[in-house]
């Protein structure tokens, strides 16, 4: 699976908004490919990073063209979207949620497949609150009088 | 406990089964703390009996605690905690929309509605303290006198100014950090020069955005009018020490409780998770008191130990002792049972608990009032969005309120309120940020550049106003026990009857009302809106509310002057059983518009000392162990 993980880290860094530096930097990679293939399986996977190859691919560097590639290629697609989904909600908040019903009839069950936190550290590693300039509930705090400042809101 | 070692302090069901002490505390949350740091300084043999795990002491024990708090899924406020099967505790996640006439047995308590209540307390070592935010305002000397200022509810058998001395000693006690210059209003006198122990918590930025432009708006009720200001919120969470607390003395916080030095806990880092733990114990919790209490050496500690029945002599009504159940395994069935006795026992395992102990004991009092009373401060919560990111998300989880409204004739008719500015969004409302998460994501199919703009948008600007209304004693609320309902134990499971009568639900109106102009003034986007099938749902006046609860149980042994229509005197002994005192903000005759956890503090001061008379050892003064500056 570490063939996989550089494609897993591009594609999250179209998902996520934020970059392959910035998601590296969480520690978290390697736990949530293996999560998420662990659950839709190598094929689902593999199909997917081939996928966002070709979003990539096809976009030549054009910002709007990737995002609507992605679109088409991924996000509108029955198999895919939905894993892709899962993917965005992991790096933002830390926890797998289970895959829609038409999904697991169609595409197979798993029995790790429920809401649960991947691990207690990908939830302090969840991006939702630095994306908003502030830190998850009970971890990472800016320090003592800093929510009197207005939010540093950074791109990264 | 000042050896060294994991849990020194602890003892076991060998050592204590057919012992005598002087005094046996139910409960180790802070009426218990307060009453065994106070009689164990002045040489009583205490014993305390926890129903929770005996190893929250150290430092590591703590960081369990967080850990099990980040990988819960969901992160309600008692999700830091173990639930032992052998004593279980409420999680409001377990409270459903009733239909009428029906029940849910389905948690730890039974709820027969028609109200259903999604409060909970936590079972473990320091009590609901370790989950609680750490709101610490006073009662209003009003609050003390409904029945005579306003024809409504009760009087206390004690004044406002009867419990100065002791609301001193508390806010001492758990480290209160406020201004007093913020709060006067509403009749709240702290007495000439008082200051409290620590400086306010800065207000957040989402406050000060809010006060520029509330300040100084009118509010008409009742033919009063009252100008609303945003005041900070004093609170039980380490901050700046206030050099001239104490006559000049000033005040060192009390950081971890660890049994070895550990540098942490001195002050708030802004982790804006009060609720369900502090990470690095800024907040006081009652293990502060308890470890005080234990360094006395004078006190010992049973944990793993659920209290059972208390039984009582015929002829005296003394109680003569107390069985307990003390378990090995937290959650396989098995248990042994024992038997302590004592010359003063004392409950202080919360006002739910104690009515649930005595009524599993056949003591429903001479005046039929144990369990009876129950109080909790409803929640209306009401939510907007800024217009422009204001920060949320960040800080401790109140900093500032409007308390302008919190007393005034106006109480002839509706209950009173007060209202906080929430720095953690709209989390209590709507399950954000892991809702708003879910609508960009699944409804508003955004992702990358476009979903980071939608959570600033969406998430930052969040502004949710809780208004916490008053609820009158009413004997028609209650906790009961029902043989059919037991724990796995045996011991009688808390059954709830509650409701919600004009005289609150006009206030949640109101409160709707004026919530909707604060948003007109601000320019905010009004979010709220009520779910009919959520627990909680009202109706009144055509409208629909959904109403919360506090985690603020309180009035199930109620105060008063007589043994006729009270369980309790104003030092908390009970009418019927001489040596026997109900600790807690079951003994509060009303709850106004202050969290509970403040004035039952002081309360349990005041016990101390009649407990400390009663056994012939000299009370220390109230006043020597408060503060004047």
């Amino acid at each position: 699976m570490a063939d996989m993980l550089d494609g897993f880290l591009a594609l999250s860094a179209a998902l996520t908004g934020f970059t392959g530096h910035r998601l590296r930097g969480t520690g978290q990679a390697e736990a949530y490919l293996a999560t998420a293939t662990g659950i839709v399986g190598e094929g689902v996977m593999r199909d997917l990073l081939l996928a966002a190859d070709e979003a990539r691919a096809s976009a030549g560097g054009d910002a709007a063209k990737h995002e609507a590639e992605l679109r088409r290629l991924i996000m509108s697609d029955d198999r895919l979207g939905p894993v892709a989904r899962n993917i965005i909600r992991m790096w933002y908040v830390g926890s797998w949620y289970q895959l829609p019903k038409p999904w697991r009839e169609a595409h197979g069950q798993s029995p790790r497949d429920h809401d649960h936190v991947v691990s207690p550290i990908s939830y302090t590693e969840g991006l939702l609150w630095p994306a908003i300039g502030a830190n998850p509930a009970g971890a990472k705090p800016a320090g003592y009088g800093m929510w009197a400042m207005p939010p540093r809101i950074a791109p990264g | 406990m000042t050896t060294s070692g994991k849990d020194p302090a602890l003892t076991s069901f060998e050592a204590v089964a057919g012992q005598e002490f002087d005094v046996v505390i139910v409960g180790s949350g802070v009426s218990g703390a307060v009453i065994a740091k106070q009689l164990g300084a002045r040489g009583c043999r205490v014993l305390v009996l926890e129903a929770g795990s005996g190893n929250e002491i150290t430092v590591a024990d703590y960081e369990e605690s967080v850990q099990r708090f980040y990988g819960s899924q969901r992160k309600d406020n008692n999700s830091a905690y173990a639930n032992p099967r052998n004593a279980p505790m409420p999680r409001d996640y377990e409270t459903r929309k009733l239909p009428p006439g029906a029940s849910n047995t389905d948690g730890y308590l039974v709820q027969m509605g028609p109200l259903e209540i999604d409060s909970t307390y936590t079972r473990v070592l320091g009590g609901t303290t370790r989950h609680w935010e750490g709101k610490a305002l006073r009662m209003l000397p009003d609050d003390f006198r409904m029945r005579s200022l306003f024809g409504q509810g009760r009087d206390w058998p004690l004044a406002y100014n009867d419990l100065d001395a002791h609301y001193r000693a508390a806010e001492r006690e758990l480290g209160v950090a406020g201004d007093v210059e913020d709060q006067q209003y509403g009749g709240l006198d702290f007495g000439p020069g008082y200051v409290l122990p620590m400086r306010k918590m800065p207000l957040s930025y989402l406050d000060r955005m809010i006060a520029r432009d509330l300040d100084g708006m009118e509010v008409t009720l009742a033919g009063e009018t009252f100008p609303l200001k945003v005041r900070s919120t004093p609170q039980a969470r380490n901050g700046v020490p206030n050099p001239a607390y104490d006559e000049g003395r000033g005040y060192k916080p009390v950081g971890a409780v660890s049994t070895h030095q550990e540098d942490k806990g001195e002050r708030c880092q802004g982790n804006t998770n009060c609720v369900p733990i502090c990470p690095v114990q800024a907040k006081y919790d009652a293990r502060r008191t308890l470890y005080a209490a234990l360094e006395t050496d004078n006190v010992q500690l049973l944990a793993w130990t659920v209290a059972s029945r208390l039984e009582v002599d015929g002829a005296t009504g003394q109680v003569s002792q107390l069985e307990f159940k003390t378990y090995d395994d937290p959650d396989a069935p098995g248990h042994r049972v024992g038997h302590v006795r004592a010359k003063v026992f004392v409950l202080a395992a919360n006002a739910v608990e104690n009515a649930r102990l005595m009524l599993a004991s056949d003591l429903p009092g001479s005046s039929n009032r144990v369990g009876r009373n129950l109080m909790d401060h409803m929640y209306l919560l009401t939510w907007a969005l800024m217009p422009k990111p204001a920060g949320a998300l960040r800080g401790p989880i109140c900093t500032a309120g409007i308390e302008d409204i919190r007393t005034g004739a106006y109480r002839r008719h509706q209950a009173a309120v007060r209202y906080s500015i929430h720095n953690d969004g709209w989390g209590w409302a709507t399950g954000s940020p892991y809702s708003d998460l879910e609508h960009l994501v699944e409804h508003e199919n955004r992702f990358g550049a476009a979903l980071r703009q939608g959570l600033i948008d969406r998430v930052s600007r969040q502004f949710l106003l809780d208004c916490m209304i008053e609820v009158l004693p009413d004997e028609s609320n209650r906790v009961s026990v029902d043989p059919r309902w037991v724990d796995q134990m045996g011991n009688p499971r808390p059954v709830i009857s509650f409701g919600a009568t004009p005289y609150t639900l006009e206030t949640a109106a109101f409160s709707r009302r004026l919530s909707r102009r604060i948003f007109q003034r601000l320019g905010a986007e009004d979010h709220t809106h009520y779910d009919p099938l959520a627990p909680g749902y009202v109706s009144h006046g055509g409208e629909g509310y959904v109403l919360r609860g506090g985690n603020h149980w309180a009035g199930t042994h109620i105060m008063g002057t007589s043994a006729r229509d009270s369980v309790v005197d104003s030092t908390q002994r009970s009418w019927d059983h001489p040596n026997l005192y109900l600790a807690g903000a079951g003994s509060m005759a009303s709850i106004g518009t202050a969290n509970t956890t403040l004035t039952l503090a002081a309360l349990c001061f005041r016990t101390a000392e009649a407990i400390l008379a009663g056994l012939g050892t000299h009370a220390p003064a109230a006043a020597t162990t408060g503060a004047r500056a």
